[in-house]
């Protein structure tokens, strides 16, 4: 790096600082991401508390339910609240979407209910105050500001011309401008950083932390060389920040609005009741545990009887309809499950279009990477609901082998209850964070591969501006 | 008169402006078939989930539809099916219609433990928000204006025309001339697309007239402050910068704040609660005496009081009254829930008072009725329904009458709720009071334009932005 | 004297003006007569531009009067303006539209509303402009060819009274003196016509009268003996003598 280039890094740096706007524009950006990261945690705090108190008192309530029948219990059922991952207060990705309390019952699945966004005015929809919102959308236009007269401010002035002409070349310019505007990039950066660094150390997740500074990084650095790129094309600084602020329209609120209609209108996702409907026509289509002639059910009694080796359901050690209701469970829960893949299936496959597409903009590929890492993301939202399917049914499951093994099955009276104590062997829901590295670990190498594929062409595209301003202005 | 057609004219064959245009209108016509197929997406599932539902239907029907049917299986293992269909508007303005849900089934359990089920939506394509004519309204308008007023006195300034076109005769109304001809255009490249779209969906006229009113006013501040802007401004560069500042804040940054400040002042955990409670006092009932039980119903429903007393374990007339006195006993809970929903959206009216984007917004989802007011008016219709249905039911389950085929074929019917798109006059009036304040200040600035001697020798600050940083 | 005895169609009246503390304008007075060119000369600073931007109410006077064909510009400048047609120093025009349609564009402005055609092709004939040129857009013209056409806007619009800013700062020889016969063709329509210059040599080609503009205030008017014009030595002679005492 010869003197040159740093003298003028050093330059560029003056002239921001003796900028008023500039210096208003970056003292406004950094307020707001400590606004939105202090904000951010504040509530990440407050909901993880309000889920967590939530938790443990209904698996109090669940636990100090009087003696009952086990079949009650099925119904009484629990709710399960979807913990945060500790960096989702750097990205809240989709969790204002998706409901966070499930009703968890005996064979019906419902939804996950309270989403945020469904509670809130449509203001919501302008977005959310956090940190990585304010990286992902408002810093670009700050680093559009600062440097879109870069290089066409000083072809403007002709002050290029008289650099070129003491025998600077083209080259030192352009990388001491983008010396300049990194740093400023990295400025940007910087309280994100500490806060992740902060607030990762506690929970162990710092390789996601360092994963989603090095995106947004790699992220940012586009966006300047972006700006230099078109600062050096076009003659007039007026008209670079004019084609840099569309630039910035299109791939930053205009393509992640318009593809996900594009997308859904080319893959369809089945409603509830749908689903509801066609689960209940497939069970139907097994078997009816009441229909005494039912095909099914009857080689399922013949080979339970076979198990216990007696020839009548009435000598069985067990509660027949015990045993029934388990059977039915497994085959309910089957559905629900098979189900739940497809739908989770079509969504992946909507969610992937949109990333092919992303392609064409870099944020896409970072707003992916910040929730992926930041555990926020639709497909640890779809491992949620799907360990909370796995828990409804290991916790029914338990409540029907009570009632097999502990209700009488002759004779048990008109109200057969079984003794409370029961329900404490009845494990609470616990929640395993899925490590992103693991199960999203193409999906985030994918990101990084758009990122250095958008830096590579950028840095190219600025090597060959450089040539052609220093032909021009000769 | 044709003085504003040749500046309408001279407009039009500015490159950049023509450009801008085209892109303006090429994206409101994208937006509004976007919407237009939301919408037809939405009409269709719920033409499908009919169908569905109606098979389903038929089968409970043909199971518990016996001579001596059971009114109390059959009110237990029959849904009702709610829809709520999109407005003809609503493809301008889809507002939260992509999140929540707009089918429901409910039967005659507790309400309360049916209402807030959510639809299967992927919230990851929800989360950037529709790409609809509101947005393209909202967002995109503004930006279009920028490019069409950044420049209007700089521009002339630097291109070294400011001096004859000020020594002419005519030039007083020339800036109010010309803000008018690209404020006409601007609107044009708009209205066209939502015109064209109103005319598919067979929107009534009121409707249509009130979004593009909205939108006139909404363009009408947006021209106002390009004005004022470009009449403040001494470069064309500044005033794009001083624009798009503007437009950061109130598109960007002020709603975001607002949204956090409100969220946070204003919670709405008391549908958790809610939920929690009333699983409580209908799991209770099992445990308790049942007179308990039906004195609480009683209050309320004394009509029923007189039959026959329950003896038994179990009786269905015993097991709807428990999931009734469950609904009465949240009621608290259920008020102050919407309650804060209510005062949710009172508060971002309030914002809207000082954010024209925002007072856009809410006039725009409450015309074409898809802000979260609609969904609620819709859970209104489905806790109508319900209380019909309950009503239904009662005179067979407690009068212990079977419950037929017959009985099968008089199912109350669903009532969608009509469409209820109205116009919110304080937003209104808000808008129109910051569009006129605007436009008057920006043309009696403009007007001072003239005054100012526009030479290249560079004098002493006139306060804003006097010394650019951006040139 | 022909401008003592004619009635004045621009007139200065004891005009003073200050930037703040800075003196430009120090009790001029001058007067100019229909179908005369009188050249208000002086160096960089003199305050020529201002004097023009007083005519044009552009600018008000610290004291003393302006009239445009009686008319006051710093009370009425709709009016004034309405009287007189005025050519910047650097002529900018439309760049995108051709000769043709920034005369008629710029007409319309100054409120000329029908027969626009009927006056924008003798005018274009008037200054010269070739038939080939006045389609074309003016992006590409010289600075004599742009200045040719804001003149034909000026004679287009038929006013009594012309303003010229430094009209031949930046033209060359040639066009220097095309510029010098359009001004005989604005003389011939009977304008009063005010240039402001720097250039003695300009001025003495055309000008009816000269005035020697220093700090703001006429140092002396000559005025050209009959058909033998202006002897330019003896100009060129006081002219630098005053430059000198100036700088002095
Ligand atoms: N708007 C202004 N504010 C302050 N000073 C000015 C302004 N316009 C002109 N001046 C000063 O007044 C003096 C006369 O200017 P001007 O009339 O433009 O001179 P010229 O004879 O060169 O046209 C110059 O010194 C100039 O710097
Ligand atoms: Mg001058």
């Amino acid at each position: 790096m010869s003197g040159a280039t740093v003298r003028i890094a050093r330059e560029e740096w003056r002239w921001l600082a003796r900028s008023r706007v500039a210096l208003v524009a970056g003292v406004l950006l950094l307020l707001l991401i400590i606004t939105a990261t202090f904000t951010s945690v504040q509530k990440h705090e407050a909901i993880d508390e309000a889920r967590a108190r939530y938790q443990s008192e209904q698996i109090e309530q669940f636990y100090n339910q009087p003696d009952r029948h086990p079949h009650r219990m099925v119904h009484y059922g629990q709710y399960v609240f979807r913990p945060l991952a500790p960096l989702a207060f750097f990205d809240t990705g989709v969790d204002a979407y998706t409901g966070n309390m499930v009703f968890l019952e005996g064979h019906r699945q419902n939804s996950a209910n309270f989403a945020e966004a469904r509670q809130s005015s449509l203001m919501l929809r302008f977005g959310q105050l956090t940190p990585a919102f304010v990286l992902q959308t408002l810093a670009p236009l700050l680093i559009i500001f600062l440097a879109f007269r870069a290089l066409a401010g000083e072809r403007e002035r002709g002050t290029l011309r008289l650099m070129l002409a003491q025998g600077i070349s083209a080259r030192q310019i352009v990388s001491g401008k983008l010396i300049a505007h990194a740093a400023v990039a990295g400025a940007i950066v910087l309280p994100a950083l500490l806060a992740l660094t902060i607030m990762s150390a506690s929970s162990g997740a710092s390789a996601q932390a360092l994963l989603i500074i090095l995106g947004y990084c790699a992220y940012l650095i586009v966006w300047t060389l972006m700006a230099l790129v078109l600062s050096a094309l076009v003659p007039r600084a007026r008209d670079a920040l004019l084609a840099l602020v569309a630039l910035w329209m299109v791939t930053v609120v205009l393509l992640p609005r318009g593809l996900p209609e594009l997308v859904a209108a080319s893959q369809t996702l089945p409603t509830r009741i749908e689903t509801e409907v066609a689960i209940g026509r497939d069970l139907k289509a097994i078997g009816d545990s009441h229909d005494p002639d039912d095909p099914y059910f009857n080689d399922f009694k013949m080979e339970v009887l076979a198990r216990y080796g007696v020839s009548d359901v009435q000598d069985l050690p067990v509660q027949y309809a015990g045993l029934v209701a388990m059977e039915g469970e497994r085959l309910t829960s089957d559905l629900f499950n098979r189900y739940a893949a497809d739908a989770n299936a079509r969504e992946d496959r909507q969610n992937a279009l949109v990333r092919t597409f992303g392609l064409a903009s870099p944020l896409i590929a970072v707003r992916q990477l910040s929730m992926t890492l930041a555990g926020t993301d639709l497909d640890n939202h779809q491992d949620f609901l799907s360990q909370v399917e796995s828990y409804r049914y290991s916790f029914v499951q338990h409540l029907n082998r009570m009632q097999a093994e502990q209700i009488p099955a002759v004779n048990p009276g008109e109200d057969p209850r079984i003794d409370a104590s029961n329900w404490l062997e009845v494990p609470g829901f616990a929640y395993v964070a899925p490590n992103p590295l693991a199960y999203a670990g193409g999906r985030i190498a994918q990101s990084f591969g758009i990122l250095a594929a958008w830096l590579a062409g950028l840095a190219c595209l600025l090597i060959l501006a450089a040539r052609r301003l220093e032909r021009i202005a000769r | 008169m044709s003085l504003f057609l040749a500046e309408l004219k001279l407009t039009l064959r500015s490159r950049i402006a023509a450009a801008a245009l085209f892109l303006l209108f090429l994206l409101a016509a994208l937006a509004v078939w976007s919407g237009i197929s939301l919408s037809d997406r939405q009409n269709a599932a719920i033409e499908r989930v009919q169908a569905a539902h109606a098979q389903d239907l038929a089968a409970v029907a043909r199971v518990y539809g016996q001579p001596d049917g059971d009114a109390g299986y059959g009110a237990y293992y029959t849904f009702y099916l709610t829809w709520d269909r999109p407005s003809p508007l609503a493809f301008a303005a889809i507002g939260q219609r992509d999140i929540q849900p707009f089918t429901l089934r409910v039967r005659t359990l507790g309400l309360h433990s049916q209402l807030y089920e959510s639809e299967n939506i992927n919230a990851e394509l929800a989360l950037p928000g529709p790409f609809d004519w509101a947005f393209v309204l909202i967002y995109l308008a503004p930006l279009a204006v920028l490019v069409l007023l950044h420049d209007l006195v700089a521009g002339e300034r630097e291109a070294g025309r400011l001096r004859l076109l000020l020594s002419l005769p005519g030039a007083r109304g020339l800036w109010a001339r010309r803000l008018g001809a690209r404020y006409l255009l601007v609107l044009a490249a708009l209205a066209l697309p939502l015109v064209l779209g109103l005319m598919l969906t067979q929107a009534p006229l009121t409707l249509g007239a009130g979004s593009l009113l909205v939108a006139a006013l909404y363009l009408a501040f947006w021209s106002g402050l390009g004005l004022l802007v470009a009449a403040l401004v001494r470069s064309s560069g500044g005033g794009a910068a001083t624009l798009l500042g503007c437009w950061i804040v109130l598109t960007l940054v002020a709603p975001t704040l607002a949204t956090s400040a409100i969220n946070s002042a204003i919670p709405a955990a008391r549908g958790t609660d809610l939920s929690l409670a009333q699983r409580e006092i209908v799991h209770a009932a099992w445990d308790k005496p049942k007179e308990e039980t039906f004195d609480a119903f009683f209050v309320n429903h004394p009509e029923w009081r007189d039959t026959p007393p329950v003896t038994g374990r179990f009786h269905w007339k015993w097991y709807y009254a428990f999931h009734q006195v469950g609904d009465e006993a949240v009621a608290p809970q259920v008020a102050e829930y919407r309650a804060s929903l209510a005062a949710r959206e009172r508060w971002t009216e309030r914002v809207g008072w000082l954010l024209p984007t925002v007072s856009t917004q809410v006039l725009l989802h409450r015309l074409a009725d898809t802000d979260l007011q609609a969904h609620l008016a819709y859970q209104d219709s489905i806790a109508a329904l319900h209380r019909r249905i309950r009503y239904f039911y009662y005179p067979y389950v407690f009068e212990e009458r079977p419950f037929t085929a017959a009985d099968f074929e008089r199912l109350p019917d669903y009532q969608p709720r009509p469409s209820g798109g109205s116009l919110a006059w304080g937003s209104l009036i808000a808008l129109g009071l910051a569009a006129l304040a605007l436009l008057a200040l920006s043309l009696r600035r403009a007007h001072r334009v003239e005054m100012v001697q526009p030479t290249a020798t560079s004098r002493p600050g006139r306060g804003f932005l006097s010394k650019p940083a951006f040139t | 004297m022909k401008s003592e005895t004619a009635d004045a169609v621009l007139e200065a009246r004891h005009l003073r003006h200050s930037y703040g503390a800075r003196r430009v304008l120090d009790d001029l007075s001058l007067r100019v007569g229909a179908g005369e060119i009188y050249a208000l000369l002086g160096g960089n600073g003199a305050g020529k531009s201002t004097t023009l931007n007083i005519f044009l109410g552009f600018v008000r006077p610290g004291s003393g009067s302006a009239s445009v064909c009686g008319i006051d510009p710093s009370t009425a400048p709709d009016e004034a303006r309405a009287a007189l047609a005025y050519v910047p120093e650097s002529v900018a025009l439309y760049d995108h539209l051709s000769a043709y349609e920034n005369i008629d564009y710029f007409l319309h402005l100054a409120g000329a509303n029908r027969h626009r055609t009927s006056v924008i092709d003798p005018a274009l004939d008037d200054v010269g402009l070739v038939a080939s040129a006045r389609g074309q857009r003016v992006g590409g013209f010289s600075k004599g060819m742009r200045q040719k056409v804001a003149i034909a806007l000026a004679l287009a619009r038929n006013v009594p009274v012309l303003l010229l800013d430094e009209p031949t700062s930046g033209l060359d020889p040639r066009a220097t003196a095309e510029f010098n016969d359009l001004l005989e063709a604005a003389r011939k329509r009977g304008i009063a016509t005010l240039m402001a210059t720097h250039d003695l040599l300009s001025a003495a080609a055309v000008a009816d009268r000269i005035g020697f503009l220093r700090e703001g205030h006429l140092d002396e008017e000559v005025a050209a003996n009959g058909g033998a014009r202006f002897d330019v030595d003896a100009l060129f002679r006081r002219y630098s003598e005053r430059r000198e005492s100036r700088t002095a």
